[in-house]
């Protein structure tokens, strides 16, 4: 399934923080939106999964206008990821799991064995079964995090978008859940802070600033020196090392 | 890990749900004998047997003092009570998914302030008195506390969409506009007697209850059961805001007016024939939150069949606790459950439902 957005504007609080966005993700790939604070990382991924309307300009999934899209329907096609906020409720992990069978349930329709079965794989997916009966908000960050992405999962949709969940949470979960996204086959969009993390996930790379998308492409052809140097002002180093991983290497203000 | 909140299992709920409804009618059949006028059980079986079903002796149980006060005193606000804590207990259930708040209670966006200015209008300036008679507090009561949850709703649409917090600042403007108003009315009014029946509305009573209103109370207190019942998906989406719920395919935005408005309607029902109970629809659903969590597929029942039975023995412990003489019902519930209130919020880490 493939998500593209078309000259899109959008404006937060009277500002227009989007200029102009021609963003693409092809059938499952792992696009990577990159960029400093505030240049309009989360806003775009905002308007591609609807809590943000664009002001001009529209997005497209599988060529069809996402505006003619019912939000259940929407959400049959786009699941998402967000830096999550301390949920003030008692719902157990299955519980909110469960929740992502939503978009596919009718007013009236009570949970299946079918829907359980999912939800129970998707608990496996990302080895919270264990935490099955455990109350939500009893959990670790890190463990939040994998149930809501289990949620996801539930949701049974091509495309996964990754709003910066990761921002708080240890290397080692960033590690363990880009390495899941990657293993899931779906379009996946993620916003991504850590440049190190960007050049060994990701498919394509698209680098914001300012609202403008300055750069795309592969991140070998994409993070370079001179490129980290305009976008986030620092010095940087970027070479390949001996696994064939790209590497970036910042150096501090004060050797420059 | 301690386990927080007891039966939580999931067949538990559907065996509580039947426990509950049978204890509702085992509290009518028991209340319906309790009174200050010593009738004997027997006697008061008979004569709803009679009533009823047409079964016993129609000079000795159709008419006279021992059938009226029981089918016309005691049976009457019995089903008034169960249908009034049902409407209360919901409309708390729901208000809180609204707002977002587990402390938000039916009244918390302005409703009860409507409703008071409605009553003070029939009662200190006899609008629609001519009209509707002894009913025109009840009804503009009804009246005020509809418009006030309309205007709060188009309050909170103005300069964009309506959210929780919008909603709860538009109910609290609202709210003071019309307590303002109110007492501005109990200023103006000559009329002492005017001042202290209007004292009296406010305190809430069930007294008030006879069958053609009880019937249609009862019948829409149900239908309100059975829609939050069928709305429990949405309602726990409620819990995790807008953006949340928009990217697992529901827009909060029309539910959540449809919601109040329904709410609205039957807290409106409730006030229009008990006038103002307080904290029967804060305190019935956080005690069910703490027992069974936040999912409204078991909350929404359990909070109204509970909160049925808790108005019900409330009010019977209005009629018996003081001897020849009726304690306002909604100076019981407060007294009944500030402390009940206070005590959880000692007790727990402030949420929506167990765990500390």
């Amino acid at each position: 399934m493939e998500i593209r957005t078309d000259d899109l504007h959008a404006m937060l609080g009277g500002t227009e923080i989007l200029h102009g966005i021609d963003f693409t993700a092809g059938d499952r790939s792992l696009v990577g939106v990159i960029g400093p604070n505030g240049s309009g990382k989360s806003t775009l991924l905002k308007c591609i999964y609807r809590v943000l309307k664009p002001s001009e300009g529209a997005v497209f999934v599988d060529g069809q206008p996402l505006s003619e899209y019912r939000v259940r329907d929407s959400a049959k096609k786009i699941a998402v990821l967000a830096q999550h906020n301390f949920y003030n409720f008692e719902f157990t992990v299955q519980d909110v799991v469960l929740m992502g069978r939503a978009p596919h349930k009718r007013a009236l329709e009570r949970d299946s064995a079918a829907d359980f079965k999912i939800v129970h794989e998707a608990m496996e997916r990302v080895g919270v079964a264990s935490l099955r009966d455990r109350l939500f908000s009893t959990l670790s960050g890190g463990e939040q995090q994998r149930v809501l992405l289990a949620r996801a999962l539930a949701q049974q949709t091509p495309c996964l978008i990754l709003d910066e969940p990761t921002n708080h949470l240890d290397i080692k979960y960033q590690l363990e859940l880009l390495d899941l996204v990657r293993s899931l086959d779906r379009t996946v969009i993620a916003a991504i802070h850590d440049l190190n993390i960007a050049a060994m996930y990701c498919d394509t790379i698209f680098v914001m600033q300012s609202g403008h998308i300055v750069a795309a492409g592969a991140p070998r052809d994409v993070l370079t020196r001179s490129l980290i140097r305009s976008v986030y002002e620092v010095d940087a180093d970027v070479f390949t090392d001996s696994d064939g991983l790209l590497r970036v290497l910042f150096y501090p203000q004060s050797l420059v | 890990m301690k386990q927080n909140g007891i039966l939580r299992g999931r067949p538990t709920y559907l065996l509580v749900i039947a426990l509950l409804t049978a204890a509702v009618l085992l509290s009518l059949a028991a209340a319906v004998t309790l009174g200050s006028v010593d009738i004997s059980i027997g006697e008061v079986y008979r004569v709803i047997l009679f009533k009823t079903f047409g079964l016993g002796d129609p000079a000795v149980y159709g008419t006279g003092a021992v059938s009226d006060i029981v089918w016309f005193v005691r049976l009457p606000r019995l089903v008034l009570a169960v249908g009034v804590g049902m409407c209360l207990s919901l409309a708390g259930v729901v208000m809180q998914a609204i707002v977002r708040n587990p402390l938000a209670d039916p009244y918390v966006l302005g409703v009860s302030s409507g409703a008071s200015l409605g009553a003070s209008l029939a009662i200190l300036t006899g609008v629609g008195t001519g009209l509707l008679g002894a009913n025109a507090p009840g009804v503009l009561a009804f009246i005020g506390a509809f418009a006030v949850s309309v205007a709060v709703v188009a309050l909170a649409n103005l300069g964009g969409r309506a959210n929780a917090v919008k909603l709860l600042l538009a109910g609290t403007a609202l709210s003071s506009v019309c307590a303002a108003f109110s007492n501005f009315l109990l200023y103006l009014s000559a009329s002492a007697n005017a001042a202290q029946t209007l004292m009296r509305w406010t305190m809430g009573s069930l007294a008030g209850a006879e069958w053609p209103t009880n019937i249609p109370i009862l019948v829409i207190s149900l239908l309100g059961l059975l829609f939050f019942w069928s709305q429990f998906r949405t309602l726990n989406l409620m819990l995790l805001g807008d953006d949340t719920a928009l990217t697992l395919g529901v827009d909060l935005h029309r539910r959540r007016l449809a919601y109040l408005l329904v709410a609205s309607l039957l807290v409106g029902c409730a006030v229009y024939t008990a006038g103002l109970i307080g904290f029967v629809g804060l305190v019935i659903p956080h005690i069910v939150r703490i027992l069974f969590g936040s999912d409204h597929k078991k909350i929404v029942p359990i909070s109204a069949l509970l909160g049925a039975i808790f108005l019900l023995w409330a009010d019977v412990l209005c009629r018996v606790l003081i001897p020849g003489a009726e304690l306002p019902i909604g100076v019981l519930t407060a007294m009944i459950g500030a402390p009940c209130f206070i005590w959880l919020m000692i007790r727990r880490k402030y949420g929506f439902g167990g765990g500390d």
